[in-house]
């Protein structure tokens, strides 16, 4: 028997159909004569030979694309499917956040649903009254809390369903992208309970497409793609991978519109070679224009997503034909890395290139500094800086 | 780099549930804390904003009785051995009211708490075993309008009334036992619900509610009482609390053997399908 708050997940396979019968009796009956043909009826795998072991007190982020599998994981780790194929074993008590308003009944009172979603998750009553008053506090539902849960606005709702799970002192906890409803100071309490949670050797299993929320969590990375694992291993090697593959995607998918056309685009170092951290960076751009044009260049870097973490921007006028452009930057605030550039030009109502991925380079520099558990960097940026200390 | 995975799973890791009864029977022991709390919620939600509230519980039985004494009882004249006919026909209702309502809280409770099976684990019996249970407190009340009907007539339960508790068992067995199969089938086939009305509506028909065990052929009374253990049940709960007779221990014993055939392979059932709910749910 491993320790309590493991997680083993063996070669685990789920499908669905295709198209969902929908229960009812004539199409029941439609099904029994496909059911003697099975080759007809379509499946498609949502997870396929999936492993993943998760020692106690590890923190992994779950990441991938919509339809990666992810959450159909996180139900069949809490029970609530079986796999097709395969074997999983959870120890200990598994506290799951899995959608926001899980359990919560619209008629019931806040206190009652306490209660409710306290013994869902097999919390005896004592259990729930001895923690009642911090779960409330916590939620901030101090005035509202015999009021009726419909009456309760979404945030609360969702406050009051993550402030029981996170209250529950489970061996596993399971979070399902559900933090994206609270306002930004309960997210960073959410996360300091995460954080608390993990210190107390809590299993966390955490479901995100804010990545850096992810790599401000979670020790770990498992990256899922159309229910195959890509990758796992320490958080920020799999979210490299994970940006790139982002990047290679929105290059195939984005057929860049507009009326120029960009031609080539490059990002170097003045003397060469690759670019550094804190020295001048210069990128140029050839582009063509059929006439002469007034647009906002943007210039933009990113760690493979569309929100870059700076932009530059300058108006210029394109006269027809082939137009060099070239932008330096004094000092490049970037730790070491891949990144991704950026580029659009835009007219007032139109866009004359359309924001899209134009090259990927790599710093060479200094790794980005590492933030404390449960702080979360919103942009890698590399700031130089020199420490004193003084003793007066 | 894509890793390449087969097409599909080798069979021999086929997932296969196991289906022991005897630790399923302890995991819902584990969680009877959330059947109370279940029960509790539908019986809080149910009344939040209904003024009569717990009232209803009664009205309903009693209505029956009324109409039940008002037309059926003056066109056919049942026989009820000297009993008045409402404290009859209701001592046959309360069961009968208690098994249907059992049956449509419990039987719709997987629909119902469809987005919760999503989302938490906990054994699926909980929800139809809250939804009986809420019958039950219903029953309960309802038995405050049977102790206002001996008060009306001047009259009491006999001695007898102490076989009961046997009978309620049955009752219960074969209730729980038909509410698993009708709350599992109702999420695979959704045609299942508008059936569960029907066949309420025709079993209180089938069921001596209006009339006693005398209105059927006495060498058919054993079969009838094995395809309808409820039959007995409520013929029981007559002979004891009003004529001051036992059961009719031959009936009696025919209804058990169904119920308990209903209660063990209901559950087995219910247990072999619970695997797919999430999926279809």
């Amino acid at each position: 028997m491993s320790p309590d708050g493991t997680i083993v997940a063996t070669r685990v396979w789920k499908r669905f159909l295709a198209d969902r019968p929908s229960g009812q009796l004539r199409d029941q009956l439609g099904q029994i004569h496909r059911r003697l043909r099975p080759r007809c009826r379509d499946w498609t795998w949502a997870l396929r030979d999936v492993g993943l072991e998760i020692a106690p007190g590890e923190s992994v982020g779950l990441i991938g694309s919509n339809g990666s599998g992810k959450s159909t994981l996180l139900k069949i780790l809490t029970r609530v499917m079986n796999p097709y194929a395969g074997s999983v074993e959870v120890t200990g008590r598994v506290g799951a956040l899995i959608e926001v308003r899980g359990g919560i009944h619209p008629e019931l009172t806040g206190r009652e649903n306490i209660y409710l979603y306290g013994s869902l998750l097999g919390l005896s009553r004592a259990h729930i009254s001895s923690r009642f008053d911090r779960i409330v506090a916590f939620a901030e539902l101090e005035p509202a809390v015999d009021r009726q849960v419909k009456f309760f606005s979404s945030g609360m709702q969702m406050r009051l369903g993550f402030a029981v799970a996170a209250f529950l002192e489970s061996d596993v906890l399971l979070v399902d992208e559900v933090l994206a409803v609270g306002d930004a100071s309960f997210q960073q309490r959410c996360l300091d309970r995460m954080r608390h949670v993990l210190d107390q050797g809590t299993t966390l299993v955490f479901v995100s497409h804010d990545l850096a929320v992810v790599e401000g969590t979670c020790s770990r990375g498992v990256w899922l793609d159309d229910g195959v694992v890509r990758a796992d291993g320490p958080v920020r090697e799999v979210l490299a991978a994970y940006r790139g593959a982002i990047e290679e995607t929105a290059e195939r998918v984005v057929d860049v519109e507009g009326v120029l056309t960009l031609v080539q685009a490059a990002v170097t170092h003045p003397q060469g070679g690759p670019p550094r951290s804190g020295e001048q960076l210069d990128v140029r751009l050839l582009v063509d224009s059929p006439e002469s044009l007034n647009g906002k260049i943007c210039v933009g870097v990113s760690q493979g997503t569309a929100a870059p973490i700076f932009l530059l921007k300058r108006p210029s006028v394109l006269g027809e034909g082939r137009t060099e452009v070239r932008c330096s930057i004094s000092s490049l605030p970037l730790p070491g890395g891949r990144f991704y550039l950026w580029v659009g030009i835009f007219a007032n109502r139109r866009d004359l290139l359309a924001w899209h991925p134009a090259a990927q380079f790599d710093v060479v520099g200094p790794e980005l500094t590492p933030a404390p558990r449960g702080i979360v960097c919103l942009a890698p940026v590399h700031v130089g800086a020199r420490w004193d200390f003084d003793r007066p | 780099m894509k890793p390449s995975v087969p097409p599909g799973p080798p069979p021999e890791l086929r997932f296969k549930p196991r289906t022991n009864l005897a630790g399923a029977v302890r995991g819902v022991w584990r969680a009877r804390q959330l059947v109370r709390t279940l029960a509790e919620r539908e019986l809080r939600a149910r009344y939040k904003q209904a003024v009569l509230g717990f009232a209803w519980a009664i009205v309903t039985p009693v209505a029956l009785m009324v109409a039940f004494s008002l037309f059926l009882n003056r066109f056919a004249d049942v026989p009820t051995r000297g009993v008045p006919y409402p404290l009859f026909a209701y001592v046959g209702l309360l069961p009968w009211t208690f098994f249907s309502a059992a049956l449509s809280n419990g039987g719709g409770s997987l629909l119902a708490n469809s987005s919760l099976l999503n989302k938490v684990y906990c054994p699926r019996e909980v929800f139809p075993l809250a939804g009986v249970v809420v019958a039950g407190v219903d029953g309960a009340t309802a038995l405050l309008a049977l102790v206002g009907l001996f008060l009306l007539f001047g009259v009491g339960p006999t001695a007898e009334a102490v076989w009961v508790p046997v009978l309620l068992a049955v009752q219960v067995a074969f209730t729980v036992g038909i509410t698993l199969v009708f709350s599992v089938s109702i999420v695979y086939l959704r045609d299942v619900r508008h059936a569960l009305a029907l066949v309420l509506q025709f079993g209180l028909f089938a069921t001596p509610v209006a009339y006693g065990m005398e209105a059927v052929p006495e060498r058919l009374r054993l079969v009838y009482s094995a395809v309808n253990p409820l039959a007995p049940v409520i013929d029981g709960y007559r002979r004891t609390v009003l004529f001051g007779q036992a059961p009719r221990w031959d009936l009696l014993a025919a209804g058990s053997l169904t119920a308990v055939v209903v209660l063990v392979g209901g559950y087995a059932y219910f247990k072999r399908l619970e695997g797919g709910l999430a999926d279809v749910a």
